[in-house]
């Protein structure tokens, strides 16, 4: 039967039509997507990587609250500026315990795989409160009520990590029942400090990742 | 590389859709068209809404053709179908390598010289000064600010004459290298409000004189003296800032210095070794004490 | 019950409405947030002003609020006249119409409250989530419900896009939003790092390439001809364009991942796939501006089919961008920059608004039986829309390329050229430029907005009976 005598077929029969366009568009996701799912090497950490400590994790759910991703990507691309300018590239098994990633799209900011290392605890605060107090040209919009609010109100850090859990995060049982302690007492500024501040720890084993 | 059943699905799956397609369009623009279609009715949708029977023009076949032809040979130069790694071998990882390569080729040499050059010919080379500048927009600015005057009443003025760790061009480098972590302990737990402004008081004045009959000396010397020294010289060992000069990194005015003897502060320079390279951080060296 | 002898328009009318409403709110938004990225202070301070916060109300009001809620109104318009009978399930129509727009705005307020699943065109957390699985499943019934009972036997053009629209976003929709709860506005995606990058980008792309494009080509194969009165130029290449467009759209998520930490394999077929979707994106460019040729004199006259010509130029223009932005090479430069922000908004501003404005000149008019207010007024609005597409685009090629070039230059002694900082620094003047072209953009969408309530103005939609079947082409019971 002719090319054109099936799509005939397929213009009269509504059936048709449709499981013909579930087909026509299912394939590449069949071959991109779900192996992605079944391969390993995309979601074993590297050596170093590690599941976000309490107060991490809560200041990671910030800094997505907040859109932080909108404007900072946390991809290193392995390109001789991008690795001069912020460090290792990024590799796959760094990511292993982000849900979701934040690898990002846009740099309107710098990119923030690497800036663990880069500032002191003290310049993030101020500059989180307050961005023109040391960026003086910087358009970065001021986070003051960070400041303000306590890290974990609700006092869900512990399903977070249940959670997490069960999709495979090896958070051990004592860390866990330690967790309310360490965000105890902490403010949202306190927590997206101690994320910002691990980013880029993962980073030793970063060449030889994804060849 | 994917598991060879992955690979395997990749491979066939592409290849396999990829050919359903062409044969589509092939199928189209060559193929019979199907018996009983009639010319003489043409299928009217919506009062003015028909097909129109044009046949598809040849450009287009001729262009998606060559996109095909594009598709193929890119698939066998890189690579795309499953474990397959095409006849360039292209990794990303492997184009930067290169491309680093090609850098310490170009520039190697010139900044190994760098690294080991005469501070006082740097200073006199104003293109490598303009480089250092540059470093020092990048690297340090953000907290010492772009005057590298320091900011945010916290991050240190780095062109006075005040240097906590030292101003020599050795402990500058390990400033840079290793990082600092200052700290002054807080006395608000075992100071009351009167021994408060009197400590106070003394430690504005030590930026004129040494008063030896102040009421603030004795908790001076029981307290201070052991980081910032009996005549409040500081410790460039200790990161224990002089306190006869005049200049406060975290301010100078009564109100700043009292909350600093109360609470304390906690200074972290971050150690730039691992993301400095030797000629950088000499530039910055040699930037640095441009005034000496 | 209604009267299966007429056009179901008033579910039409109210979505038109709410589509324009969306129009208003969505590019207000958008316009505030490129004021933010100008002065950066005008948040007050607020949590709920916040860049990262309007940024996605701006995204999600535009796209879902705006543009899904055209493509309902013309799918269910266009639907019911190339099948010949009245909307199937009109109580489920009016469900979907209600139930959508109380998703987005229940949604769009819960982003300024800080709800987002963090994923980019994906952040409307788990319960909205579900709201619309559920909207779509309905959308889906009552499309396809009134298809299968068309009166005539082929199917339509238009509504193999409006298909393909339907289904292919139920998928993506689905796999890309799994998660897990851990509160009422809070759930931690089923997939992480690459793996999430890779389910992310091929949802992210793809409700572009469905949604935004497919979408609104199965808009452009109703509107354009009726408008334009003559057949589309060529059927056959519509069916080669349909399906190479469906099969090839879908694979190239990953450009959005170039040189990211995903396997090269993916990246290769997302390069070989955006190069084949040039020529399926074009079939319709020409497809679409053949039709209009011989009808040009109407050019000259007609706000509805200005617009709809305009959005084929820009469509053809963001298509070709699109492949070339693929292309490794100048990815590099281009990956993260404004350029990207362009190119996006030269296909939303210039192909996606533009082909629902001049599809609501021809519709708003039609659907309450009366003149349009204005002719004056809508081509005031067709130049503003213009220049402000126009402005846009421009602005942010110039910051994107300058961003790209500037962070890879290297010097005399192989450094880096420039700081971050200086090179962020000198994007305000295009930065200032784009608020300006986002405020001309938004004034002509405003004046569209008066021009319809003075159209609609003491009018009610219109009953129209549903004609005869004059093709021979018929469904066999009405041929016996």
């Amino acid at each position: 039967m002719s090319v054109l005598g099936i799509h005939r077929k397929l213009e009269e029969n509504a059936g048709l039509l449709i499981f013909g366009i579930l087909i026509v568009s299912s394939i590449g996701g069949l071959v991109q997507v779900l192996p992605s799912i079944f391969q390993d090497e995309l979601v074993s950490p590297s050596v170093e990587t590690q599941p976000y400590g309490a107060l991490a994790l809560v200041g990671r759910d910030i800094y997505i609250r907040e859109g932080c991703s909108t404007c900072h990507s946390q991809q290193v691309r392995p390109l001789l500026a991008e690795v001069k300018r912020y460090g290792p590239f990024s590799s796959a098994g760094e990511s292993a315990y982000d849900r979701p990633f934040l690898w990002g799209s846009k740099r309107t900011g710098p990119d923030l795989h690497r800036v663990g290392a880069k500032y002191s605890d003290a310049w993030q605060r101020v500059h989180l409160i307050d961005p023109r107090s040391v960026v003086p040209k910087s358009i970065m919009p001021a986070y003051p009520w960070l400041a303000e609010k306590p890290a974990d109100p609700r006092n869900t850090i512990q399903t977070r990590m249940r959670r997490l859990q069960i999709l495979g995060h090896p958070y051990t049982e004592e860390q866990i029942a330690n967790a309310p302690e360490r965000v105890a007492g902490k403010t949202e500024l306190d927590a997206i400090v101690a994320y910002l501040a691990v980013l880029g720890e993962a980073a030793g084993l970063a060449e030889g990742m994804v060849h | 590389m994917p598991l060879d059943f992955w690979a395997g699905w990749i491979a066939v799956l592409t290849v396999v859709s990829l050919v359903g397609l062409a044969w589509v369009i092939y199928g189209v623009y060559f193929g019979k068209r199907p018996v009983g279609e009639d010319e003489e009715s043409p299928t009217i949708w919506d009062e003015n809404l028909r097909e129109g029977k044009h046949p598809a023009p040849m450009w287009w076949f001729w262009t998606m053709l060559a996109s095909l032809v594009f598709t193929l040979v890119y698939l066998i130069l890189y690579p795309g179908l499953g474990s397959f790694s095409g006849t360039f071998h292209w990794s990303q990882g492997g184009e930067l390598d290169e491309r680093l390569a090609t850098h310490e080729s170009t520039f190697g040499v010139r900044r190994h010289e760098i690294a080991r050059m005469d501070l006082a010919v740097i200073r006199e080379d104003e293109l490598l000064m303009r480089a250092a500048k540059r470093v020092f927009d990048r690297q340090c600015a953000a907290c010492h600010g772009l005057d590298a005057g320091g900011q945010a009443g916290m991050f240190p003025n780095l062109r006075d004459d005040s240097w906590q760790w030292g101003s020599t061009p050795e402990a500058i480098e390990k400033s840079i290298r290793d990082g600092r972590h200052g700290i002054m302990v807080g006395w608000h737990s075992v100071l009351n409000r009167t021994e408060a402004s009197q400590l106070t008081q003394y430690t504005v004045a030590l930026a004129s004189s040494t008063p030896s009959a102040h009421p603030g000396k004795a908790k001076y010397d029981e307290l201070c003296v052991a980081c910032h020294g009996p005549d409040g010289k500081g410790s460039e060992a200790l990161g224990a800032p002089d306190l006869t000069t005049g200049t406060y990194t975290y301010g100078g005015g009564v109100l700043a210095i009292k909350e600093t003897l109360l609470y304390g502060r906690e200074g972290v320079m971050p150690a730039f070794g691992d993301m400095l390279d030797d000629m950088q951080i000499r530039l910055l060296v040699a930037w640095l004490t441009k005034g000496q | 019950m209604p009267d299966s002898n007429v056009y179901n328009d008033r579910v039409v009318t109210v979505l038109v409405v709410l589509s324009l409403v969306w129009a208003i709110a969505g590019m207000a938004a958008g316009v505030f947030i490129a004021a933010e990225l100008v002065w950066p202070t005008i948040d007050l301070g607020q949590e709920w002003l916040s860049y990262g916060r309007v940024r996605t109300l701006h995204t999600n009001g535009v796209i879902f609020g705006f543009g899904v809620s055209a493509l309902m109104a013309t799918a269910f318009y266009s639907v019911q006249r190339t099948c010949h009978v009245t909307l199937f399930a009109p109580r489920l129509a009016w469900f979907c119409c209600i139930a959508w727009n109380l998703v987005v705005l229940t949604g769009g307020i819960s982003f300024l409250a800080g709800w987002t699943s963090g994923k980019e065109y994906a952040e409307l957390e788990w319960p909205f989530d579900i709201g619309i699985t559920i909207v779509w499943l309905a959308f889906a019934v009552v499309f396809f419900g009134t298809i299968a009972n068309r009166k005539v036997k082929p199917i339509y053009v238009s509504n193999w896009f409006y298909g393909a629209l339907i289904i292919v976003i139920a998928m993506l929709h689905v796999v890309n939003s799994l998660a897990i709860p851990i509160s009422i506005d809070k759930s931690y995606s089923l997939f992480a790092g690459a793996q999430d990058a890779i389910v992310q980008w091929w949802y992210g792309h793809n409700a572009v390439g469905f949604l935004l494009t497919g979408g609104f080509l199965g808009m452009l194969y109703y509107f354009l001809p009726k408008q334009a009165d003559r057949p589309i130029w060529s059927y056959r290449l519509s069916i080669v364009a349909f399906w190479a467009f469906t099969y090839s759209y879908i694979w190239a998520g990953p450009h959005h991942l170039h040189y990211n930490a995903i396997p090269e394999w993916v990246q290769s077929l997302g390069v070989v796939m955006s190069i084949i979707l040039l020529a399926p994106s074009w079939a319709t460019m020409v497809n679409g501006v053949m039709t209009v040729a011989g009808a040009w004199e109407k050019l000259k006259t007609d706000p509805a089919l200005k617009f709809i010509v305009l959005a084929l130029a820009f469509y053809g223009l963001a298509t070709f961008e699109g492949p070339m932005l693929s292309i490794k090479s100048v990815n590099v430069v281009s990956h993260f920059t404004d350029w990207t922000v362009g190119h996006v908004h030269s296909g939303a501003l210039g192909w996606n608004a533009m082909i629902t404005f001049g599809t609501f000149y021809f519709l708003v008019p039609r659907l309450v039986g009366a003149e349009l207010y204005s002719i004056r007024l809508a081509n005031i609005h067709f130049w503003l829309a213009l220049a402000g597409t126009m402005l846009y685009i421009l602005s942010m090629w110039g910051a994107g390329v300058s961003q790209g070039l500037l962070w890879l230059s290297l010097d005399e002694l192989g450094e880096l050229s420039y700081g971050f900082r200086d090179i962020m620094a000198s994007m305000a003047p295009y930065y200032a430029l784009r608020f300006v072209a986002g405020a001309v953009f938004l004034t002509g969408a405003v004046l569209m907005f008066y021009n319809f309530i003075k159209t609609m103005e003491n009018r009610t939609t219109v009953t129209r009976r549903i004609p005869e079947v004059k093709t021979a082409n018929v469904v066999a019971e009405v041929a016996a």
